[in-house]
């Protein structure tokens, strides 16, 4: 579960986040809607422990960030959403790299990559380099290498950009997996569609702000998702 | 015209802020006045080491041999160093999609990192030479005329130098690209390169003494050595403005041409430089288990070794430090000749027995100039996100940088040691203090480069030449480092006319590093995680 309890964030005298509350309950997707710069990404840096925050605490499962940086940080999985991986590794090595840092065993982590190297068609391109990828071969491996180490709690920044039909098919088919294992999924999008397909509940944030957060069904009522958030981004 | 003056203004304000730092804590002191601090104190040392040796060449009236020399030290300090920079300045740089999709011509995107280039390398040279020329100007008391001829010479001088660094950088790109591993053939292309350089440094005398017997005047012998040098010597001796126009137009001309040259083949080159070659032979991967540290050493590694620049900048002292133990050991008798026809007080034996305190400032010497950590903060980029989000201690993170770099130093410092060790018989009490010096020295310079970085991180870079030569964590590092070989050298020359015995001295800097790296490490304890949590990607 993840607990976001009052959280500001100040870049100077800019407010990124002004005073952000909500919870994500275990197994349950959670979508987190706004336009572009209105904080999503750095709510979502501040939950993953990249930024810190001036104000309010982020609690992981019964943990806060704030206290216990590590042990919040080994339940979670990160993808961001530019992959800036370190290119000159071989993806192979990349994934290694994250499942040695999360001291993943051996046989876990040899059934979870080929598990999902296998689903994302990228078997044979694991011994090249990364440089040599393209956007969604590196959110691929991203995802792979974020995957590997079974996460409780996978949190991603759009994570279907850069992605071929195939493979947002297969995300969309590894979080239905995730959450009937009682896991729990927290991601950014612009895509309302899959929000709305997808998600049991939903936050829309609007310069730092929360507008709206709730059940689907609640949030957008005989509306689509897209019309509620447009709605919103006049007033 | 305006487009490019756009271009220009675009460039130099992303590329060559030298005090852009990323991190919260961008306060006035941290921002402006260290560096500029620090920049003054080397003007000063300059300064104070150019009055010392005019008041020689005063004497006889060869005053012009001061701004000569530092003419030639400052163009082969960025010849040698541009030949490893400009690759990576002008080749495979992260905003090409930008430039090249823009309606200018190819060459117009070389010609703006050339500029770039060179006004670096002003900057640069400035340091060095202005000094120089300040001094000799108090001594010679010249006319208002040599004022705006050392104003064009600073601007004149890096042009040349540059230029056959881009030239030289540009072959090694083309030639790596046509291999699988470009990058480690960049790098061993280039450190060929450098030897051969320094393969000529070292017999320059033969050379100079060729020029020398051809040459009817000392001017002349220096405009035959080098054009630059002796034009500029000629114009503040004999002022004349044909010469002035002749010398500004020499070096323009060459400009203009290298640059039409080099665009002709630009496009070409830097398109094969970013191509990748893939291995059609497709073998199935390994997973491999590490413990943490080991990971993130890996890590480190194969950052380094796919650096050509990270590896010529940390890897060439390393290599002359080997050179200079080997050429010790086989030459010492010579050596030691020179020495004593200078100071008739020494002997053979003398200077065999401060061998120990020598060898400990040649290891101070290379320690403090290989700041390997100083980068590496900075080389992350925007994949410093990754280690934020890792479920690991800043601190274990900054430890493996620092383990990466000692790794690669000390083996290096260890083999030159053996090598002085068993020319000189060392006895056993300085073998072990020498041992122990070789180990804390690279320590202390490392953890002190990571502690600067941590303060002045550049995490937007275009390229890896831009943190590892142009950024202020780089800079600081060096300067500190210089700052450091000179107090230690000034102390060991003192201990040594005071006729303390070597191993003394070495049992007293050993306790003083000692305390310095405790500090070190302590204030890296306890700062360490406030300055990663600031620094922004």
């Amino acid at each position: 579960m993840i607990e976001i309890k009052n959280v500001t964030k100040k870049y100077g005298s800019n407010i990124a986040l002004k005073n952000v509350s909500f919870k994500v309950n275990d197994g349950e997707i959670f979508a987190f809607i706004g336009h572009n710069g209105a904080g999503k990404t750095t709510l979502i840096k501040a939950i993953v422990g990249i930024h810190k925050f001036d104000e309010g605490d982020i609690i992981i499962n019964g943990k806060s960030i704030k206290d216990n940086p590590i042990s919040c940080k080994k339940e979670m999985a990160f993808v961001p959403d530019n992959p800036e991986l370190y290119d000159q590794m071989k993806a192979i090595d990349f994934i290694n790299f994250i499942c040695d840092i999360y001291e993943i065993p051996q046989n876990i982590r040899e059934k979870n990559i080929k598990k999902y190297a296998k689903m994302f068609e990228i078997e044979d391109k694991l011994n090249d380099t990364i440089e040599s990828f393209s956007h969604g071969m590196k959110q691929k491996i991203a995802l792979i290498s974020a995957l590997a180490h079974d996460p409780k709690i996978l949190i991603m920044d759009e994570p279907f950009v850069g992605l071929d039909p195939k493979a947002v098919f297969d995300v969309k088919e590894i979080m239905n997996e995730m959450i009937k294992e009682g896991k729990t999924i927290f991601f950014s999008t612009h895509i309302l569609d899959v929000a709305e397909k997808l998600c049991s509940r939903v936050a829309i944030i609007k310069k730092g702000e929360l507008v709206k957060v709730g059940n689907m069904q609640e949030i957008k009522g005989d509306k689509s998702l897209e019309t509620v958030f447009l709605d919103l981004e006049e007033m | 015209m305006k487009k490019y003056i756009s271009l220009i203004k675009a460039s130099m304000t992303e590329g060559m802020n030298l005090f852009r730092i990323s991190t919260k804590n961008k306060n006035t002191f941290t921002k402006f006045f260290l560096p500029i601090f620090l920049v003054l104190m080397l003007m000063g040392t300059v300064y104070f080491y150019s009055d010392l040796l005019m008041k020689e060449l005063s004497k006889v009236n060869m005053e012009f041999v001061l701004i000569t020399l530092f003419i030639i030290f400052t163009s082969i300090m960025t010849l040698v160093e541009g030949i490893y920079k400009s690759g990576n300045l002008l080749f495979n740089c992260k905003d090409d999609n930008l430039l090249l999709s823009l309606p200018i011509r190819r060459g117009t995107v070389l010609l703006i990192r050339v500029f770039k280039f060179y006004i670096f390398e002003l900057l640069y040279n400035s340091v060095f030479l202005l000094p120089a020329m300040i001094v000799y100007a108090q001594y010679t008391k010249p006319s208002f005329i040599y004022y705006i001829v050392s104003l064009v010479g600073l601007l004149v001088f890096p042009i040349i130098p540059i230029l056959v660094a881009s030239i030289l950088g540009t072959f090694i790109t083309f030639v790596a690209s046509k291999f699988k591993g470009k990058n480690f053939v960049q790098t061993i292309i280039t450190v060929i390169f450098l030897l051969v350089i320094l393969y000529f440094s070292y017999n320059l005398q033969n050379f100079i003494n060729d020029i020398a017997q051809n040459a009817s005047s000392i001017n002349d012998l220096i405009t035959k050595l080098y054009y630059p040098a002796g034009a500029f010597v000629e114009l503040i001796l004999k002022f004349n403005i044909i010469k002035l126009l002749e010398f500004i137009l020499v070096n323009m001309v060459l400009f203009v041409l290298t640059i039409l040259l080099m665009s002709k083949l630009y496009f070409n080159i830097n398109s094969s430089s970013k191509s990748i070659k893939i291995s059609k032979i497709k073998k199935d991967y390994k997973i491999k288990t590490s413990t943490p540290m080991g990971a993130l050493i890996k890590k480190e590694f194969s950052r380094f070794i796919n650096s050509p620049v990270f590896v010529t900048n940390a890897g060439f002292g390393l290599v002359l430090f080997i050179l200079g133990t080997v050429l010790l050991a086989v030459k010492f008798d010579s050596f030691a000749d020179m020495i004593i026809q200078k100071e008739s007080t020494m002997d053979l034996d003398y200077i065999k027995s401060c061998m120990p305190v020598l060898l400990f400032g040649f290891i101070c010497f290379t320690s403090f100039m290989t700041s390997i950590t100083s980068s590496m903060i900075s080389l992350e980029g925007k994949s410093f996100s990754i280690l934020k989000s890792l479920p690991i201690k800043p601190y274990t993170i900054i430890e493996s940088k620092v383990l990466t770099a000692v790794i690669v130093m000390i083996p290096c410092i260890l083999l030159g040691d053996i090598i002085v060790f068993i020319r000189f018989q060392f006895d056993l009490f300085s073998i072990i203090l020498t041992l122990l010096i070789s180990i804390l020295l690279p320590l202390i310079a490392e953890t002190l480069g990571i502690i600067v970085n941590l303060k002045y991180p550049r995490m937007d870079a275009k390229n890896d030449t831009e943190v590892v030569k142009q950024s202020m964590s780089s800079s600081i590092s060096v300067f500190i480092g210089m700052a450091i070989i000179g107090i230690t050298i000034v102390l060991l020359y003192n201990a040594l006319k005071a006729n303390i015995s070597n191993n003394t001295i070495m049992l007293a800097f050993l306790n003083i590093y000692t305390i310095i790296y405790l500090v070190l490490v302590l204030f890296l304890h306890k700062t360490c995680e406030k300055s990663f949590d600031n620094i922004n990607v």
